[in-house]
Protein backbone atom coordinates (compact mmCIF):
# COMPACT_ATOMS: atom_id res chain seq x y z
CA UNK A 1 0.00 0.00 0.00
CA UNK A 2 1.58 3.22 -1.02
CA UNK A 3 1.67 5.97 1.85
CA UNK A 4 -1.25 8.28 -0.05
CA UNK A 5 -3.11 5.51 0.49
CA UNK A 6 -2.11 4.57 4.04
CA UNK A 7 -2.91 8.27 5.11
CA UNK A 8 -6.03 8.33 3.83
CA UNK A 9 -7.45 5.16 5.53
CA UNK A 10 -5.93 6.55 8.89
CA UNK A 11 -7.59 9.92 8.35
CA UNK A 12 -11.14 8.35 7.53
CA UNK A 13 -10.33 5.83 10.66
CA UNK A 14 -9.52 8.57 12.50
CA UNK A 15 -13.03 11.28 11.59
CA UNK A 16 -14.60 7.95 12.46
CA UNK A 17 -13.15 6.80 16.00
CA UNK A 18 -13.83 10.91 16.99
CA UNK A 19 -17.57 10.55 16.22
CA UNK A 20 -17.72 7.20 18.28
CA UNK A 21 -16.23 8.82 21.03
CA UNK A 22 -18.10 12.03 20.77
CA UNK A 23 -21.24 9.79 20.88
CA UNK A 24 -20.26 6.93 23.11
CA UNK A 25 -21.81 7.17 26.87
CA UNK A 26 -19.85 4.39 27.67
CA UNK A 27 -16.39 5.37 30.06
CA UNK A 28 -14.62 2.36 28.80
CA UNK A 29 -15.43 2.76 24.90
CA UNK A 30 -14.57 6.63 25.35
CA UNK A 31 -11.17 6.26 26.58
CA UNK A 32 -10.53 3.45 23.94
CA UNK A 33 -11.61 5.83 21.09
CA UNK A 34 -9.76 8.40 23.04
CA UNK A 35 -6.28 6.36 22.42
CA UNK A 36 -7.18 5.08 19.37
CA UNK A 37 -7.69 8.90 17.92
CA UNK A 38 -3.89 9.67 19.37
CA UNK A 39 -2.39 6.84 17.86
CA UNK A 40 -3.91 8.17 14.44
CA UNK A 41 -2.39 10.91 15.46
CA UNK A 42 1.20 9.54 15.67
CA UNK A 43 0.79 7.32 12.44
CA UNK A 44 -0.05 10.68 10.72
CA UNK A 45 3.43 11.93 12.05
CA UNK A 46 5.51 8.81 11.42
CA UNK A 47 3.68 9.07 7.48
CA UNK A 48 5.20 12.62 7.20
CA UNK A 49 1.54 14.26 7.69
CA UNK A 50 2.33 16.78 10.56
CA UNK A 51 -0.13 18.63 11.61
CA UNK A 52 -0.80 20.16 15.74
CA UNK A 53 1.68 18.55 18.19
CA UNK A 54 -1.03 17.24 20.21
CA UNK A 55 -4.65 18.06 18.72
CA UNK A 56 -6.81 17.23 22.40
CA UNK A 57 -5.31 20.17 23.94
CA UNK A 58 -4.85 22.43 21.03
CA UNK A 59 -8.58 22.19 20.99
CA UNK A 60 -9.04 23.30 24.69
CA UNK B 1 4.25 -13.83 20.72
CA UNK B 2 3.89 -13.37 16.76
CA UNK B 3 2.83 -9.87 16.54
CA UNK B 4 3.90 -8.64 13.11
CA UNK B 5 3.72 -10.39 9.45
CA UNK B 6 6.26 -12.68 8.40
CA UNK B 7 7.14 -9.98 5.53
CA UNK B 8 7.02 -6.98 7.94
CA UNK B 9 9.30 -8.65 10.50
CA UNK B 10 11.29 -9.33 8.15
CA UNK B 11 11.97 -5.56 7.28
CA UNK B 12 15.25 -4.02 8.04
CA UNK B 13 13.80 -0.66 9.88
CA UNK B 14 10.91 0.20 12.26
CA UNK B 15 9.77 3.23 9.70
CA UNK B 16 11.16 2.59 6.27
CA UNK B 17 9.30 5.85 4.60
CA UNK B 18 11.54 8.42 6.88
CA UNK B 19 14.74 6.35 7.64
CA UNK B 20 15.32 5.79 4.12
CA UNK B 21 13.82 9.37 2.93
CA UNK B 22 16.48 11.28 1.03
CA UNK B 23 18.14 14.30 3.21
CA UNK B 24 16.70 17.10 1.41
CA UNK B 25 13.06 15.78 1.61
CA UNK B 26 13.93 15.08 5.26
CA UNK B 27 14.91 18.78 5.83
CA UNK B 28 12.20 19.86 4.18
CA UNK B 29 9.85 17.83 6.57
CA UNK B 30 12.03 18.86 9.53
CA UNK B 31 11.39 22.12 8.60
CA UNK B 32 7.42 21.87 9.00
CA UNK B 33 7.59 20.04 12.00
CA UNK B 34 10.09 22.87 13.75
CA UNK B 35 7.71 25.20 12.46
CA UNK B 36 4.60 23.51 14.25
CA UNK B 37 6.73 22.95 17.47
CA UNK B 38 7.53 26.63 17.70
CA UNK B 39 4.07 27.52 17.09
CA UNK B 40 2.92 25.50 19.88
CA UNK B 41 5.93 26.65 22.33
CA UNK B 42 5.30 30.36 21.38
CA UNK B 43 1.27 30.02 21.63
CA UNK B 44 1.32 27.89 25.20
CA UNK B 45 4.55 28.27 27.18
CA UNK B 46 5.11 31.39 28.78
CA UNK B 47 8.92 30.23 29.00
CA UNK B 48 8.90 30.07 25.35
CA UNK B 49 6.71 33.11 24.71
CA UNK B 50 8.87 35.23 26.72
CA UNK B 51 12.43 34.08 25.22
CA UNK B 52 11.14 34.60 21.51
CA UNK B 53 9.89 38.25 22.66
CA UNK B 54 12.96 38.94 24.22
CA UNK B 55 15.25 38.15 21.10
CA UNK B 56 12.82 39.84 18.76
CA UNK B 57 11.38 36.84 16.20
CA UNK B 58 8.12 35.52 16.09
CA UNK B 59 6.95 31.95 15.31
CA UNK B 60 6.01 33.20 11.62
CA UNK B 61 9.27 34.49 11.20
CA UNK B 62 10.78 31.27 10.82
CA UNK B 63 10.16 30.02 7.30
CA UNK B 64 13.49 28.46 6.41
CA UNK B 65 16.24 26.20 8.13
CA UNK B 66 18.29 29.39 7.32
CA UNK B 67 15.81 31.47 9.85
CA UNK B 68 15.61 28.48 12.65
CA UNK B 69 19.59 28.33 12.35
CA UNK B 70 20.19 31.70 12.82
CA UNK B 71 17.30 33.72 14.65
CA UNK B 72 15.82 30.97 16.96
CA UNK B 73 17.72 31.23 20.57
CA UNK B 74 19.04 28.49 22.08
CA UNK B 75 17.75 26.66 25.74
CA UNK B 76 19.59 25.63 28.36
CA UNK B 77 18.69 23.80 31.43
CA UNK B 78 18.84 26.76 33.41
CA UNK B 79 16.32 28.93 32.12
CA UNK B 80 13.95 25.77 32.11
CA UNK B 81 14.62 25.42 35.90
CA UNK B 82 14.06 29.23 36.52
CA UNK B 83 10.83 29.08 34.41
CA UNK B 84 10.01 26.23 36.64
CA UNK B 85 11.17 28.19 40.28
CA UNK B 86 8.00 30.93 38.71
CA UNK B 87 5.46 28.39 39.97
CA UNK B 88 7.08 24.83 40.92
CA UNK B 89 7.35 22.24 39.61
CA UNK B 90 6.17 23.26 36.57
CA UNK B 91 5.69 26.90 36.52
CA UNK B 92 6.23 29.23 33.48
CA UNK B 93 7.73 25.62 31.01
CA UNK B 94 4.56 24.38 31.27
CA UNK B 95 2.56 24.55 27.55
CA UNK B 96 -0.17 21.89 28.62
CA UNK B 97 -2.73 21.71 32.02
CA UNK B 98 -2.07 18.96 34.19
CA UNK B 99 -4.44 17.08 33.79
CA UNK B 100 -2.82 16.05 30.47
CA UNK B 101 0.33 14.45 32.84
CA UNK B 102 0.70 10.56 32.37
CA UNK B 103 3.99 10.50 33.69
CA UNK B 104 6.28 12.74 35.88
CA UNK B 105 10.07 12.89 36.17
CA UNK B 106 13.18 14.89 37.30
CA UNK B 107 16.82 14.54 37.49
CA UNK B 108 18.61 13.75 40.60
CA UNK B 109 19.63 17.40 41.02
CA UNK B 110 23.38 16.11 41.78
CA UNK B 111 24.27 19.15 40.33
CA UNK B 112 22.14 21.90 41.37
CA UNK B 113 17.94 22.10 41.44
CA UNK B 114 16.18 18.74 40.14
CA UNK B 115 14.96 19.44 36.91
CA UNK B 116 10.89 18.14 36.18
CA UNK B 117 10.10 16.27 33.37
CA UNK B 118 6.86 16.11 32.97
CA UNK B 119 4.91 13.51 30.21
CA UNK B 120 1.80 13.25 28.48
CA UNK B 121 0.80 10.02 27.60
CA UNK B 122 1.57 10.97 23.88
CA UNK B 123 4.40 12.14 24.91
CA UNK B 124 5.45 8.75 26.76
CA UNK B 125 4.22 6.62 23.96
CA UNK B 126 6.92 8.35 21.68
CA UNK B 127 9.60 8.09 23.82
CA UNK B 128 9.13 4.79 24.13
CA UNK B 129 8.91 4.32 20.32
CA UNK B 130 12.52 5.91 19.90
CA UNK B 131 13.78 3.18 21.63
CA UNK B 132 11.88 0.90 19.33
CA UNK B 133 14.51 2.19 16.03
CA UNK B 134 17.44 0.42 18.30
CA UNK B 135 15.44 -2.85 19.43
CA UNK B 136 14.05 -3.29 15.46
CA UNK B 137 17.47 -2.74 14.17
CA UNK B 138 19.19 -5.42 16.48
CA UNK B 139 16.44 -7.66 15.22
CA UNK B 140 14.54 -7.65 18.25
CA UNK B 141 10.50 -8.53 17.70
CA UNK B 142 7.57 -9.01 19.77
CA UNK B 143 8.58 -12.81 20.79
CA UNK B 144 11.70 -11.20 22.84
CA UNK B 145 11.39 -10.68 26.51
CA UNK B 146 13.88 -7.99 28.33
CA UNK B 147 14.99 -8.06 31.41
CA UNK B 148 15.24 -4.41 33.48
CA UNK B 149 17.85 -4.51 36.27
CA UNK B 150 16.53 -1.04 37.94
CA UNK B 151 14.58 0.37 41.27
CA UNK B 152 11.79 1.74 39.20
CA UNK B 153 12.34 5.41 40.93
CA UNK B 154 11.37 9.43 39.58
CA UNK B 155 14.54 9.20 37.01
CA UNK B 156 13.24 9.19 33.65
CA UNK B 157 16.77 6.61 32.73
CA UNK B 158 15.04 3.53 32.06
CA UNK B 159 11.58 4.39 31.92
CA UNK B 160 11.24 5.50 28.62
CA UNK B 161 12.98 1.58 27.41
CA UNK B 162 9.87 0.14 29.13
CA UNK B 163 7.69 2.32 27.41
CA UNK B 164 9.67 1.12 24.07
CA UNK B 165 9.51 -2.47 24.79
CA UNK B 166 5.46 -2.02 25.28
CA UNK B 167 5.47 -0.26 21.74
CA UNK B 168 7.71 -3.05 20.47
CA UNK B 169 5.27 -5.40 21.91
CA UNK B 170 7.87 -7.64 23.73
CA UNK B 171 8.05 -8.65 27.12
CA UNK B 172 9.60 -7.44 30.17
CA UNK B 173 10.85 -8.65 33.31
CA UNK B 174 11.44 -6.64 36.62
CA UNK B 175 14.40 -6.34 38.69
CA UNK B 176 13.42 -3.77 40.88
CA UNK B 177 14.15 -3.96 44.45
CA UNK B 178 16.74 -6.93 44.22
CA UNK B 179 20.20 -6.64 44.80
CA UNK B 180 22.63 -7.88 41.58
CA UNK B 181 22.79 -11.48 43.15
CA UNK B 182 19.08 -11.86 42.94
CA UNK B 183 18.82 -10.15 39.59
CA UNK B 184 20.90 -13.01 38.17
CA UNK B 185 19.23 -15.41 39.75
CA UNK B 186 16.65 -13.96 38.08
CA UNK B 187 17.47 -13.98 34.40
CA UNK B 188 18.49 -17.59 35.20
CA UNK B 189 14.70 -18.62 36.32
CA UNK B 190 12.63 -16.55 33.62
CA UNK B 191 15.37 -16.86 30.56
CA UNK B 192 15.03 -13.28 28.80
CA UNK B 193 16.73 -11.95 25.70
CA UNK B 194 17.96 -8.79 26.06
CA UNK B 195 19.66 -6.85 29.19
CA UNK B 196 19.31 -3.65 29.15
CA UNK B 197 21.83 -1.47 31.79
CA UNK B 198 24.04 1.19 31.40
CA UNK B 199 27.43 -0.17 30.62
CA UNK B 200 28.93 0.14 34.17
CA UNK B 201 26.20 -1.88 35.49
CA UNK B 202 26.40 -4.44 32.73
CA UNK B 203 30.15 -5.09 33.34
CA UNK B 204 29.53 -5.03 37.08
CA UNK B 205 26.95 -7.61 37.18
CA UNK B 206 29.98 -9.58 35.82
CA UNK B 207 32.00 -9.09 39.16
CA UNK B 208 28.56 -10.30 40.91
CA UNK B 209 28.23 -12.99 38.90
CA UNK B 210 32.03 -14.37 39.84
CA UNK B 211 30.90 -14.35 43.18
CA UNK B 212 28.47 -16.44 42.65
CA UNK B 213 29.99 -18.72 40.05
CA UNK B 214 27.87 -17.95 37.57
CA UNK B 215 29.18 -17.93 33.60
CA UNK B 216 26.91 -14.87 32.14
CA UNK B 217 27.72 -16.48 28.30
CA UNK B 218 26.10 -19.66 29.41
CA UNK B 219 22.69 -17.16 30.43
CA UNK B 220 19.75 -16.68 27.95
CA UNK B 221 20.74 -13.06 27.17
CA UNK B 222 22.18 -12.75 23.73
CA UNK B 223 21.20 -8.52 23.35
CA UNK B 224 22.66 -6.22 25.90
CA UNK B 225 21.45 -2.87 25.26
CA UNK B 226 23.09 0.02 27.05
CA UNK B 227 22.45 3.44 27.06
CA UNK B 228 22.96 5.88 30.45
CA UNK B 229 26.45 6.92 29.61
CA UNK B 230 29.11 6.74 26.68
CA UNK B 231 30.64 2.81 26.67
CA UNK B 232 28.58 1.25 23.68
CA UNK B 233 30.07 2.95 20.84
CA UNK B 234 33.60 2.89 22.65
CA UNK B 235 34.81 -0.24 21.04
CA UNK B 236 36.75 -1.83 24.03
CA UNK B 237 33.86 -1.46 26.43
CA UNK B 238 31.43 -3.05 24.02
CA UNK B 239 33.82 -5.97 23.00
CA UNK B 240 34.42 -6.25 27.13
CA UNK B 241 30.28 -6.43 27.52
CA UNK B 242 30.11 -8.57 24.31
CA UNK B 243 32.33 -11.42 26.11
CA UNK B 244 31.20 -10.71 29.43
CA UNK B 245 28.26 -12.05 27.90
CA UNK B 246 28.55 -14.16 25.09
CA UNK B 247 26.10 -11.81 23.88
CA UNK B 248 25.94 -8.19 21.06
CA UNK B 249 26.09 -5.28 22.71
CA UNK B 250 23.59 -2.26 21.00
CA UNK B 251 23.68 1.47 22.27
CA UNK B 252 20.84 4.36 22.42
CA UNK B 253 22.12 7.84 23.60
CA UNK B 254 19.47 9.46 24.90
CA UNK B 255 19.19 13.07 27.59
CA UNK B 256 16.40 12.65 30.56
CA UNK B 257 14.71 15.85 29.80
CA UNK B 258 14.45 14.79 25.95
CA UNK B 259 14.44 11.28 25.52
CA UNK B 260 16.04 8.04 23.56
CA UNK B 261 17.52 10.71 20.78
CA UNK B 262 19.72 8.45 19.11
CA UNK B 263 19.80 5.52 18.63
CA UNK B 264 22.23 2.54 17.61
CA UNK B 265 23.57 2.19 14.20
CA UNK B 266 23.02 -2.05 14.20
CA UNK B 267 26.51 -1.23 12.64
CA UNK B 268 27.31 -0.71 16.05
CA UNK B 269 30.02 2.09 15.24
CA UNK B 270 27.87 5.00 16.40
CA UNK B 271 24.70 6.09 17.01
CA UNK B 272 22.03 7.67 14.67
CA UNK B 273 19.76 10.72 15.24
CA UNK B 274 16.30 9.30 15.54
CA UNK B 275 14.86 12.07 13.02
CA UNK B 276 11.10 11.19 13.11
CA UNK B 277 10.90 12.77 16.93
CA UNK B 278 13.77 14.78 16.75
CA UNK B 279 15.80 17.80 15.22
CA UNK B 280 19.82 18.27 15.89
CA UNK B 281 22.19 21.08 14.98
CA UNK B 282 25.62 20.64 16.32
CA UNK B 283 27.62 23.42 17.05
CA UNK B 284 30.86 25.52 17.71
CA UNK B 285 31.89 27.73 20.88
CA UNK B 286 30.52 30.62 18.43
CA UNK B 287 26.67 28.92 18.02
CA UNK B 288 27.28 28.18 14.48
CA UNK B 289 26.99 24.66 13.19
CA UNK B 290 30.21 22.82 12.38
CA UNK B 291 30.26 21.00 9.26
CA UNK B 292 29.56 17.49 8.65
CA UNK B 293 32.47 15.47 10.08
CA UNK B 294 33.75 17.83 12.88
CA UNK B 295 32.67 17.52 16.80
CA UNK B 296 30.96 20.21 18.46
CA UNK B 297 28.01 20.60 21.15
CA UNK B 298 24.71 18.88 20.30
CA UNK B 299 21.89 20.66 20.48
CA UNK B 300 18.55 18.91 20.02
CA UNK B 301 14.99 19.85 19.51
CA UNK B 302 11.97 17.79 20.46
CA UNK B 303 9.12 16.54 18.86
CA UNK B 304 7.90 14.51 21.54
CA UNK B 305 7.86 17.17 24.27
CA UNK B 306 3.87 18.87 24.27
CA UNK B 307 4.35 19.22 28.03
CA UNK B 308 7.77 20.86 28.49
CA UNK B 309 8.40 21.99 25.12
CA UNK B 310 12.62 21.89 24.51
CA UNK B 311 13.60 23.62 21.42
CA UNK B 312 17.13 24.36 20.19
CA UNK B 313 17.70 22.64 23.51
CA UNK B 314 21.95 22.48 24.52
CA UNK B 315 22.56 18.85 25.77
CA UNK B 316 25.96 20.24 26.89
CA UNK B 317 27.22 17.21 24.95
CA UNK B 318 30.15 16.43 22.05
CA UNK B 319 29.38 15.03 19.16
CA UNK B 320 30.76 14.45 15.61
CA UNK B 321 27.89 14.21 13.02
CA UNK B 322 28.15 13.32 9.60
CA UNK B 323 25.76 12.84 6.51
CA UNK B 324 27.41 10.16 5.43
CA UNK B 325 25.21 7.30 3.77
CA UNK B 326 25.20 4.49 6.52
CA UNK B 327 26.27 0.94 6.00
CA UNK B 328 22.90 0.32 7.19
CA UNK B 329 20.85 1.87 5.05
CA UNK B 330 19.48 4.58 7.13
CA UNK B 331 19.72 8.24 5.62
CA UNK B 332 19.31 9.74 9.21
CA UNK B 333 22.24 11.60 10.50
CA UNK B 334 24.79 9.93 11.82
CA UNK B 335 27.70 10.10 14.95
CA UNK B 336 29.96 7.80 15.04
CA UNK B 337 31.55 7.01 18.14
CA UNK B 338 28.71 8.29 20.14
CA UNK B 339 29.10 10.54 22.89
CA UNK B 340 32.43 11.64 22.80
CA UNK B 341 32.00 13.68 25.92
CA UNK B 342 30.56 16.81 28.06
CA UNK B 343 31.25 20.40 27.09
CA UNK B 344 31.83 20.86 30.84
CA UNK B 345 34.52 17.85 30.42
CA UNK B 346 36.37 18.63 27.29
CA UNK B 347 40.26 19.09 28.42
CA UNK B 348 42.59 21.05 25.98
CA UNK B 349 45.92 19.39 27.01
CA UNK B 350 48.88 21.62 25.49
CA UNK B 351 46.64 22.30 22.34
CA UNK B 352 45.72 18.86 22.44
CA UNK B 353 41.42 18.11 22.58
CA UNK B 354 41.45 15.34 24.80
CA UNK B 355 37.65 13.36 25.17
CA UNK B 356 36.92 11.27 28.37
CA UNK B 357 36.07 8.81 25.76
CA UNK B 358 39.53 8.52 24.07
CA UNK B 359 40.64 7.99 28.18
CA UNK B 360 38.34 4.75 28.32
CA UNK B 361 38.87 3.63 24.78
CA UNK B 362 42.85 3.31 25.36
CA UNK B 363 42.77 2.06 28.70
CA UNK B 364 40.90 -0.77 27.31
CA UNK B 365 44.31 -1.50 25.78
CA UNK B 366 46.25 -2.64 28.43
CA UNK B 367 45.39 -5.67 29.78
CA UNK B 368 45.49 -6.13 33.28
CA UNK B 369 43.40 -2.69 34.07
CA UNK B 370 39.87 -3.35 34.75
CA UNK B 371 36.59 -1.25 33.40
CA UNK B 372 36.95 1.15 36.56
CA UNK B 373 38.64 4.30 36.56
CA UNK B 374 38.12 8.05 36.93
CA UNK B 375 39.48 10.90 35.37
CA UNK B 376 40.84 14.13 36.63
CA UNK B 377 41.40 17.26 35.30
CA UNK B 378 42.89 20.35 37.04
CA UNK B 379 44.80 23.32 35.13
CA UNK B 380 48.05 24.97 35.94
CA UNK B 381 48.79 28.71 34.79
CA UNK B 382 48.65 27.48 31.14
CA UNK B 383 47.56 23.99 30.46
CA UNK B 384 44.75 21.06 31.51
CA UNK B 385 46.50 17.84 33.00
CA UNK B 386 45.16 15.00 33.64
CA UNK B 387 45.81 12.16 36.07
CA UNK B 388 43.94 8.68 35.66
CA UNK B 389 43.02 6.41 38.44
CA UNK B 390 42.44 3.34 37.27
CA UNK B 391 41.36 -0.31 39.20
CA UNK B 392 43.64 -3.48 37.72
CA UNK B 393 41.87 -6.80 37.44
CA UNK B 394 41.57 -8.81 40.57
CA UNK B 395 44.16 -11.23 39.17
CA UNK B 396 47.05 -9.00 38.77
CA UNK B 397 49.66 -9.19 41.84
CA UNK B 398 49.93 -5.95 42.89
CA UNK B 399 53.83 -5.99 42.25
CA UNK B 400 52.76 -5.15 39.19
CA UNK B 401 50.37 -1.81 39.38
CA UNK B 402 53.72 0.47 39.07
CA UNK B 403 54.62 -1.20 35.53
CA UNK B 404 50.97 -1.12 34.26
CA UNK B 405 50.57 2.68 35.13
CA UNK B 406 53.77 2.83 32.82
CA UNK B 407 51.97 1.20 30.28
CA UNK B 408 48.97 3.21 30.56
CA UNK B 409 51.16 6.25 30.13
CA UNK B 410 52.71 5.21 27.22
CA UNK B 411 49.25 4.08 25.15
CA UNK B 412 48.12 7.93 26.01
CA UNK B 413 51.83 9.50 25.12
CA UNK B 414 51.49 7.04 21.83
CA UNK B 415 48.31 7.59 20.96
CA UNK B 416 47.32 11.59 21.76
CA UNK B 417 50.95 12.44 22.18
CA UNK B 418 49.65 14.07 25.61
CA UNK B 419 51.13 12.58 28.94
CA UNK B 420 48.51 11.37 31.36
CA UNK B 421 49.76 10.73 34.64
CA UNK B 422 48.07 7.20 35.82
CA UNK B 423 47.66 5.48 38.88
CA UNK B 424 46.88 1.62 39.70
CA UNK B 425 44.99 0.99 42.48
CA UNK B 426 43.52 -2.16 43.85
CA UNK B 427 40.37 -3.89 42.90
CA UNK B 428 36.94 -2.11 44.68
CA UNK B 429 38.84 0.98 45.18
CA UNK B 430 36.72 2.80 43.29
CA UNK B 431 32.84 3.28 43.42
CA UNK B 432 30.33 1.12 41.81
CA UNK B 433 27.28 2.59 40.18
CA UNK B 434 23.73 1.12 39.12
CA UNK B 435 23.01 3.34 36.87
CA UNK B 436 25.24 6.88 35.37
CA UNK B 437 28.96 6.29 36.77
CA UNK B 438 30.86 9.17 37.58
CA UNK B 439 34.10 9.03 36.07
CA UNK B 440 34.95 12.35 35.65
CA UNK B 441 35.88 15.31 38.37
CA UNK B 442 36.67 18.47 37.37
CA UNK B 443 38.67 20.55 39.32
CA UNK B 444 39.38 23.34 37.22
CA UNK B 445 38.40 27.09 37.24
CA UNK B 446 34.89 27.46 35.55
CA UNK B 447 36.59 30.05 32.97
CA UNK B 448 38.26 27.65 31.81
CA UNK B 449 35.46 25.05 30.72
CA UNK B 450 33.78 25.24 27.54
CA UNK B 451 31.71 28.29 27.03
CA UNK B 452 28.96 28.36 24.49
CA UNK B 453 28.62 32.16 23.22
CA UNK B 454 27.64 34.67 20.79
CA UNK B 455 24.54 34.73 18.44
CA UNK B 456 21.59 33.57 19.80
CA UNK B 457 22.82 31.94 23.13
CA UNK B 458 20.11 33.01 25.58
Amino acid sequence: MTREETLERIRDLQARVQELRRASDNPAIERTMQLLDLYCHMARWELGDVRAMNPEAEAR
Amino acid sequence: MNLYKPEVEAQKFWNPYTQTMPRAELDRLHLRKLQTAIEYAYARSPMYRKLLDRHKVKPEQIRTMDDFVKRLPFVDKKEILDAQAVGPPFGDALAIPEDFFHQRFATSGSTGVPLHIPLTYHSAELWGESWVYVYWAAGLRARHTFYFPFNWGIFAAFWSAYMGVRRLGATVVSGGGLDSKARLRQVEQYRPDVMLATPTYALYLGETAREIGMDLTKTSISHVIVAGEPGGSIPATRHAIEELWGARCYELYGIAELGPTNPGCPLREGVHLCEDWYHALVVDESGNPVPYGDVGEHIVTSYIQDGQPLIKYRTHDLVRWTDRPCGCGTTWLYYPGGVLGRTDHMIIVKGVNVYPSAVEALLHRVAGLSEHYEVHVDRDLTNDFVTVRAEARPDVDTARYAGLGRDAEGVFKSVIGVSIDVTVEPPGSLPRYELKAKRFFDHRPAAHRWQLAGRGDA
